[in-house]
């Protein structure tokens, strides 16, 4: 398995567990109500936890509201087919303008509520979270992929150099 | 060619702005969308950093928006956490009841004019409440640092990685990278 391989392998784990988290504080609430409350602290320095805002499951609110509930549920979904549409190894990076397609309805949702010209409701919150969450994985991943290549080299002409002193 | 600025300067700048930013009542409401001034601030953290590049030191790598990530996230949670604390220890009971009542009438006065909705005001009533039920806790306060020194280089990290690919020079070299 490549280094490439592995930097997505761990994204994608450690998104899933985030992901994970955020279902299991409801799921845990009658079996194990310590982990469960647990769980809902952790994710509380992050979101309201407003209950009319959040989307519920199994009688209880989600960890996170609707809107950073289909921010990570998407981006763990375009993580996952994200192989499939394009080689890991890939570098170029779609055009800005879908930044503006993704980060604009949720921008214009918050504002326009915050102003009062405009009540968001959880199909609002949920569509335009959604939409983020689908479309930055697109610009993470190549990003972080040759990150993480560029940090191993950097530390390995570090360790070189160390080596050699050492010899010397 | 002339090496690159220290990261060090610009994660302080950021890690700053991040702690104030999370740690004020109020302004903090804006990390209840999704850690927004968290990763907002990777985002500044590099776009700072781009600024200070000149033409004659190296470009600007993705390798640096994880660093300069990392780092700031880190900074800026033990700077919240330093900012929590001293907006507590030095307001006091006393003060923190006369500022709790001065915010709700302000709040209060922004409902009435149809500015904020009541959940809204209510969710900063509570955030107020919770620093003053807080105040001179010890286990929260390394509670809080402890999931801030989770969560806050995530998000960092993730701000400056979606940084570069916005800041990034439009016709990059070709690049590969090594298995």
């Amino acid at each position: 398995m490549t280094l490439t391989h592995r930097t997505y392998l761990v994204v994608v784990l450690l998104v899933a567990a985030w992901c994970g988290g955020i279902l299991l504080a409801p799921a845990l609430s009658g079996s194990m109500p310590g982990v469960s409350s647990a769980l809902y602290a952790c994710y509380e320095p992050i979101c309201h936890q407003i209950d009319a805002r959040s989307f519920h499951s199994d009688g209880g609110k989600l960890a996170v509201c609707a809107r950073c509930s289909s921010i990570y549920f998407t981006f763990l979904l375009a993580l996952i087919a994200y192989p499939l549409f394009r080689r890991l190894s890939e570098q170029s990076l779609p055009s800005r303008f879908w930044i503006v397609v993704a980060i604009g309805p949720m921008v214009v949702d918050v504002t326009l509520n915050f102003l009062g010209l405009h009540g968001s409701t959880l199909l609002t919150r949920a569509v335009s979270g959604g939409l983020f969450g689908l479309i930055v994985p697109w610009y993470i991943i190549p990003v972080l992929v040759e990150a993480v290549s560029q940090l191993r080299s950097q530390l390995l002409s570090r360790g070189g150099l160390f080596y050699a002193r050492k010899a010397q | 060619m002339l090496e690159k600025p220290s990261k060090l300067r610009i994660a302080l700048i950021s890690g700053t702005v991040i702690g104030a930013v999370s740690s004020i009542p109020g302004i903090s409401l804006i990390n209840c969308c999704c850690c927004a001034g968290v990763w907002l601030g990777g985002v500044l953290a590099l776009y700072l950093y781009k600024k200070q590049l000149t033409e004659e030191m190296p470009q600007l790598e993705s390798s640096d928006a994880l660093m300069l990530g990392l780092m700031a996230g880190v900074i800026g949670a033990f700077t919240a956490t330093i900012i929590n604390v001293l907006i507590l220890f030095t307001l006091g009971p006393v003060e923190a009841e006369l500022v709790k009542s001065i915010a709700e009438k302000v709040l209060d006065r922004l409902v009435e004019q149809g500015s904020m909705t009541t959940d809204m005001v209510d969710l900063m009533k509570e955030q107020i409440d919770q620093s003053i039920r807080d105040a001179g806790n010890l286990s929260n306060i390394f509670g809080s640092l402890f999931i801030a020194l989770i969560v806050y280089p995530i998000f960092t990290i993730l701000g400056a990685l979606l940084g570069f690919a916005i800041f990034r020079r439009k016709t990059p070299p070709p690049t590969t990278v090594s298995p």
